[in-house]
């Protein structure tokens, strides 16, 4: 078996289907630009389409076109907003395939890294069971609030992102990027469950939060041993681990920005062992993406665009037919 | 109840009494002071099954992201876990063995064979390979682990060696639950007559291999009347 695989060779059984990483990479490096936004997104428009087709995000297409992620992502989860249901799967099958992916990274980490240290392993294959576990929780809530395995694609961005082939950055990727995101989102879920009286959820997602808390600490702790000794590969890991919360933050829908859909978990983070330096840093490089005024008028736009497409289409049927 | 004896002390002050008990009242211990190991074998045998457990951890992590199956994935998130402690507490009696502080990461393949044969359960790599990687581990090297482990428990000393045989005895107990649990799900991936031939051909090679390296302690093939 060979060390190191790509994000294209995780294995997933016929109930999945693959969305292309390329949308959540243009969304992450997007500008404040109206007009930009509308553009990269006409330009993935083909591929988005591809993707959800067959998939409970079709009619998300059908309704809002290529940009219907821009609405699902920088809208706070509410019960009472329209397709308020279909958004709140959506957010539980992408952290179902997170976890998946995390799972995956964790227990890839056994392998990839045959060397490392035994402590590090010990922590790598509590990870693996924990991770496992959390797949098993959300497939449950995500069948609890009646979806199911499937019902959306998957991206797996988040393992393309973070799972370097250098021991310090992958824990620095999966540890610190990925699950500090997970503490983000979980907390976030939580208030949602409270808000809707969900117990089963709030209490389930209150026990994933705290595993993830163990594993920021794993990566916090990992990172100080890996680099000790040599600042030049500290400041890298850094710069590796930076990059990646920038790509997490899904241009600023997971920030400390008031308008954003995912706060950052500021008290949970400190707990895992970020520092308030750190924070502050993710709180700046997160918030830097297009606003959520720039979104919702890309958003608006890229509806517009896509019933008067659905329109011209429908009045002119023979259109293409030579006569 | 007889009358109360004195205790043999150093002056009549310093004598304390005791109530002696019968011989009904505490079961006679038959155990004997014998084992077919001595410490620096025992160390060898906890370095030799060390070897094979790391593996199989690292084994299993690999696999897990090029497993298609969902519920094998997750069920294996368990089993690397408890493969790791296994591993661990192998390690943690090396000191104990004498083998040094530094000795709790100590791992030792008993030949190049098992090395090798180690090396060919780990060789399925495809998506498509689920039944040949799963029957590798919990067809062969599971089963073989757990022999083996009982054996030990069995000749080595049961008083001297106790730790070792306590921490065996978790292991086993754990192991057995991860081979029912793997040979069920290999039960329902073996389907028809096909994929069950599969799974036979894989098993028969791995034992053949195993059997020629002489298994986690290279000891297989040898007359059970030689010590250590």
């Amino acid at each position: 078996m060979k060390r190191f695989i790509q994000h294209e060779e995780l294995a997933r059984d016929s109930r999945f289907v693959r969305q292309d990483n390329a949308q959540s990479t243009a969304l992450a490096s997007l500008p404040d630009d109206v007009e930009m936004v509308v553009n990269v997104f006409e330009q993935f428009s083909p591929m988005i389409e591809a993707s959800v087709r067959g998939t409970s995000a079709e009619p998300l297409f059908d309704a809002y076109g290529p940009g219907f992620a821009l609405t699902i992502l920088n809208e706070p989860l509410d019960p009472d907003a329209p397709a308020g249901l279909t958004r709140l799967l959506l957010r539980m099958h992408g952290i179902f395939v997170g976890e998946l992916q995390a799972l995956e990274g964790a227990a890839r980490s056994l392998w990839d890294f045959p060397d490392a240290p035994w402590e590090f392993k010990m922590n790598m294959a509590r990870q693996a069971w924990d991770e496992g576990r959390h797949v098993q929780i959300f497939e449950k809530l995500l069948s609890h609030l009646g979806g199911e395995v499937g019902m959306f694609p998957e991206s797996t961005f988040l393992f393309e992102c973070a799972c370097s082939e250098d021991p310090a950055m992958r824990v620095a990727g999966v540890n610190r990027g990925l699950e500090g995101l997970a503490c983000d989102v979980f907390r976030d879920m939580i208030k949602y469950a409270e808000k809707t009286g969900d117990e089963k959820m709030k209490q389930a997602v209150d026990y994933v939060l705290a595993d993830e808390l163990t594993h920021v600490r794993f990566g916090s702790e990992w990172v100080r041993e890996f680099t000790k000794d040599d600042p030049e590969y500290l400041k890298r890991t850094q710069e590796y681990r930076r990059t990646v919360d920038k790509q997490f933050s899904f241009g600023g829908a997971r920030s400390d920005r008031e308008d954003a859909a995912i706060p950052i978990a500021w008290d949970d983070r400190l707990e895992a062992g970020f520092t308030e330096e750190e924070l502050v840093d993710l709180a700046e490089l997160s918030g830097s993406g297009p606003s959520k005024k720039t979104l919702i008028e890309a958003a608006k736009i890229l509806r517009e665009r896509h019933a008067a497409k659905k329109n011209a289409s429908k009045s002119s049927p023979h259109e293409g037919v030579q006569s | 109840m007889s009358e109360q004896r004195m205790y043999p002390g150093m002056s009549p002050e310093e004598k304390t009494t005791f109530a002696p008990y019968s011989a009904f009242d505490i079961p006679a211990d038959l155990r004997e002071l014998t084992g077919r190991y001595d410490v620096e074998a025992m160390a060898r045998r906890c370095r030799n099954f060390r070897y094979a457990e790391e593996w199989m951890m690292m084994l299993l992590g690999g696999w897990v992201a090029t497993i298609p199956e969902l519920p094998v994935k997750t069920g294996l998130g368990k089993i690397i876990w408890e493969t790791a402690q296994a591993a661990d507490v192998l390690g943690k009696r090396l000191p104990e063995l004498r083998c040094g502080k530094k000795a709790v990461d100590a791992s030792e393949s008993a030949n190049a064979a098992f090395a090798t044969f180690i090396q060919s359960v780990c060789e399925p790599e495809r998506p498509d390979l689920t039944i040949e990687k799963l029957a590798g581990v919990f067809d062969v090297l599971m089963p073989h682990l757990v022999d083996v482990y009982e054996q030990t428990m069995r000749e080595t000393d049961q008083i001297c060696d106790a730790p070792t045989i306590e921490l065996l005895d978790e292991i086993v107990r754990k192991r057995r639950r991860h081979i029912a649990w793997g040979r069920e799900v290999l039960d329902r991936l073996s389907e028809g007559e096909a994929l069950r031939e599969r799974r036979r051909v894989r098993v028969a090679k791995l034992n053949e291999e195993l059997h020629a390296s002489g298994g986690v302690t290279g000891t297989l093939g040898e007359p059970r009347g030689a010590l250590n």
